[in-house]
């Protein structure tokens, strides 16, 4: 809106506010994560670090626990992430393509079922995967996060899909592919941007999903990272240096996709726009 | 869900197209998944659709009926003999005079009440303040999408550190700048929930700041210019070009976030796990130590309807609302 009237200080001032905003808390753990305990706990407490220390990152790397948590969260996320992408890419190829009526149904089907409340599927999944004796597996939290998922890959999915001139692909069936030859061959490259953006969507969901992780994945060798710092609060002394490090950690990888894609992230969110 | 009803039954209809079909793509006698690979037209839509409908009934639509289930009966597994006794309607009765119920429901509705229209504010505010700036845009845009990208149990164990009574920046910042005396924010029921409300807004606010500007980003130049021209102040432009040219964004990014507003649980998890007491117990909490540290499945069913009732009112009268409003 009229940035005419706006002084350029206005302007700075709105920036930086916005800025400070969103960023204060990570730049703080940053800081926190170089501190040392001893410099911690000093009143009144120390904006900038006055010894610089790697050793918290040092002892993520090398102390048990943490370790373990960063590769359960690792194998999760990267599961569930592959296998609703083969699913919602198969569901939103069919609704994009679909030629009989009840499109718009399935496809408001499969959008609802991410209304229904996480906490009212929990109970009901706590006591069949406790009678399976799924619990503290990797299977009781893919399975969930494939199907959490799902409707925002097959909302992005399908947009993209339908993007995509059915010419291309009858030319390609013409030359003796199948439907699906055509789905894998000439679909899919030519919608990677939306693959991509409902991976990335799909992977920080079960990256950061926590009530679940929470109450299925309880054993400690079996804990997701936000669980596992989580409960680290109450097991231990809690060592504020050495969280903020792990949370860096944790923190540094999604930092990365969402400045390397936040165009497509933008994108899917406005699209499909899911999760708040 | 009527997928297995819908499958078989295109099946048939649909059958004696395909043959032919296949006969053209040519006539060597095809292995299953082959079969599977040749398959055209509505049936090959339909097995495309199955994963993700058999994923839905096995993790979405099993549960639910069996929520409903358990709340009619007297189910703990915390007990020996895993007996589960019909008590038809006693959960239910049991709820109402549960005055941890009440307490759960009264924090629950506050976190609503008081977060949603919140994050709605703070987030117009970041989003017609980002509108404004023309550099940096790539800074801005990560400063908007960090809140949202950051997980919110590591939000809040972050603000709980913040509002730490001796270490926190909080406390630290009011004291250099009012000479403001160090507070126990987290162990007091009034400012515990205060800090986990702060927290939910600011987690939340990024989101609605992101959908908003993209909103903001498709308004015409032109209506300014002309607006402009005719002499229209900033207040006047804001309110009769901008707001109801952001109002179909406002009311998606409401729906969502006063859905996913109900079913508060990470954040004060994290903070204050429900303390002092239970003064910032959610609803989602009690039903998360009912079931998993009680494992009072049956009662926790019952209060999980309750929840699921709760939502599906919420999305209906919302419903109703967008509905009458697209209808304009």
């Amino acid at each position: 809106m009229m940035p005419r009237f706006a002084p350029r200080l206005l302007l700075r001032l709105a920036a930086a506010s916005v800025m400070l905003n969103g960023l204060f808390p990570v730049i703080w753990i940053a800081l926190t994560s170089l501190k040392t305990e001893t410099e911690l706990t000093r009143q009144p407490i120390t904006w900038w670090p006055h010894l610089l220390t790697w050793e918290n990152y040092h002892r993520v790397a090398t102390e048990q626990p943490l370790l373990t948590f960063v590769t359960n969260s690792l194998v999760v996320a990267i599961l569930s992430t592959a296998l609703s992408l083969v699913v919602a890419s198969f569901a939103a190829y069919a609704l994009a393509r679909l030629e009989i009526r009840g499109r718009r149904l399935i496809l408001g089907v499969i959008v609802c079922s991410s209304m229904f409340p996480l906490v009212t599927l929990l109970v009901p999944l706590f006591e069949t995967m406790r009678a399976l004796g799924l619990l503290n597996t990797y299977t009781a939290l893919v399975l969930p996060y494939t199907v959490l998922n799902l409707p925002v890959c097959t909302l992005v999915l399908v947009s993209f899909f339908e993007s995509i001139p059915r010419n291309l692909e009858n030319a390609a069936m013409i030359d003796g592919a199948s439907r699906l030859g055509a789905l894998w061959h000439v679909v899919l490259p030519l919608s990677a941007p939306g693959v991509f953006t409902a991976g990335i969507l799909a992977f920080v969901n079960a990256w950061d999903e926590f009530l679940l992780a929470l109450s299925l994945n309880a054993a400690q060798s079996m804990r997701t990272l936000p669980v596992g710092i989580t409960l680290y609060q109450g097991e231990y002394t809690f060592p504020w240096p050495v969280i903020s490090a792990v949370l860096m950690i944790a923190i540094v990888p999604v930092i990365l996709l969402v400045v390397a894609f936040q165009d497509r992230i933008v994108a899917g969110l406005t699209a499909g726009g899911v999760k708040g | 869900m009527k997928n297995v009803g819908l499958v078989s039954g295109q099946n048939s209809g649909v059958g004696p197209a395909f043959p032919a079909i296949e006969m053209t793509s040519g006539m060597k006698i095809l292995r299953p998944w082959q079969r599977l690979c040749d398959l055209n037209g509505a049936t090959l839509d339909y097995v495309l659709l199955l994963p993700a409908f058999l994923l839905l009934a096995l993790i979405v639509v099993y549960p639910i009926g069996r929520l409903f289930y358990n709340s009619f009966l007297d189910l703990r597994l915390s007990s020996s003999v895993d007996a589960a006794q019909f008590v038809g309607l006693q959960n239910y009765a049991d709820v109402f005079h549960d005055g941890e119920f009440w307490m759960a429901l009264r924090n629950t509705v506050l976190v609503v009440v008081i977060t949603v229209p919140g994050a709605l504010v703070v987030g117009l505010g970041l989003a017609l303040l980002a509108n404004q700036v023309r550099r940096a845009r790539a800074l801005l845009r990560l400063s908007l999408l960090l809140p949202w990208a950051l997980p919110l149990s590591f939000t809040g164990l972050i603000f709980a550190w913040f509002f730490h009574s001796e270490y926190g920046v909080v406390n630290d910042v009011l004291q250099r700048l009012g000479g403001i005396e160090p507070r126990m924010w987290l162990t007091q029921a009034w400012s515990a929930s205060a800090a986990i409300w702060l927290t939910i807004i600011w987690k939340t606010s990024s989101f609605m700041a992101l959908i908003l500007l993209a909103g903001l980003q498709m308004i015409p130049r032109s209506l300014y210019e002309a607006a402009e021209v005719d002499g229209a102040s900033a207040w006047q432009q804001f309110r009769h070009i901008t707001l109801p040219m952001l109002t179909p964004s406002i009311l998606v990014a409401l729906i969502f976030r006063t859905i996913t507003a109900l079913q508060t649980f990470d954040i004060p998890y994290t903070m204050t796990h429900g303390g002092p007491g239970q003064a910032t117990e959610t609803l989602a909490m009690l039903i998360h130590k009912t079931t998993i540290d009680y494992l009072d499945v049956g009662y926790g069913s019952t209060l999980a309807v309750m929840m699921f009732v709760l939502s599906l009112l919420l999305s209906m009268v919302y419903i109703r609302f967008v509905g009458r409003g697209g209808g304009q």
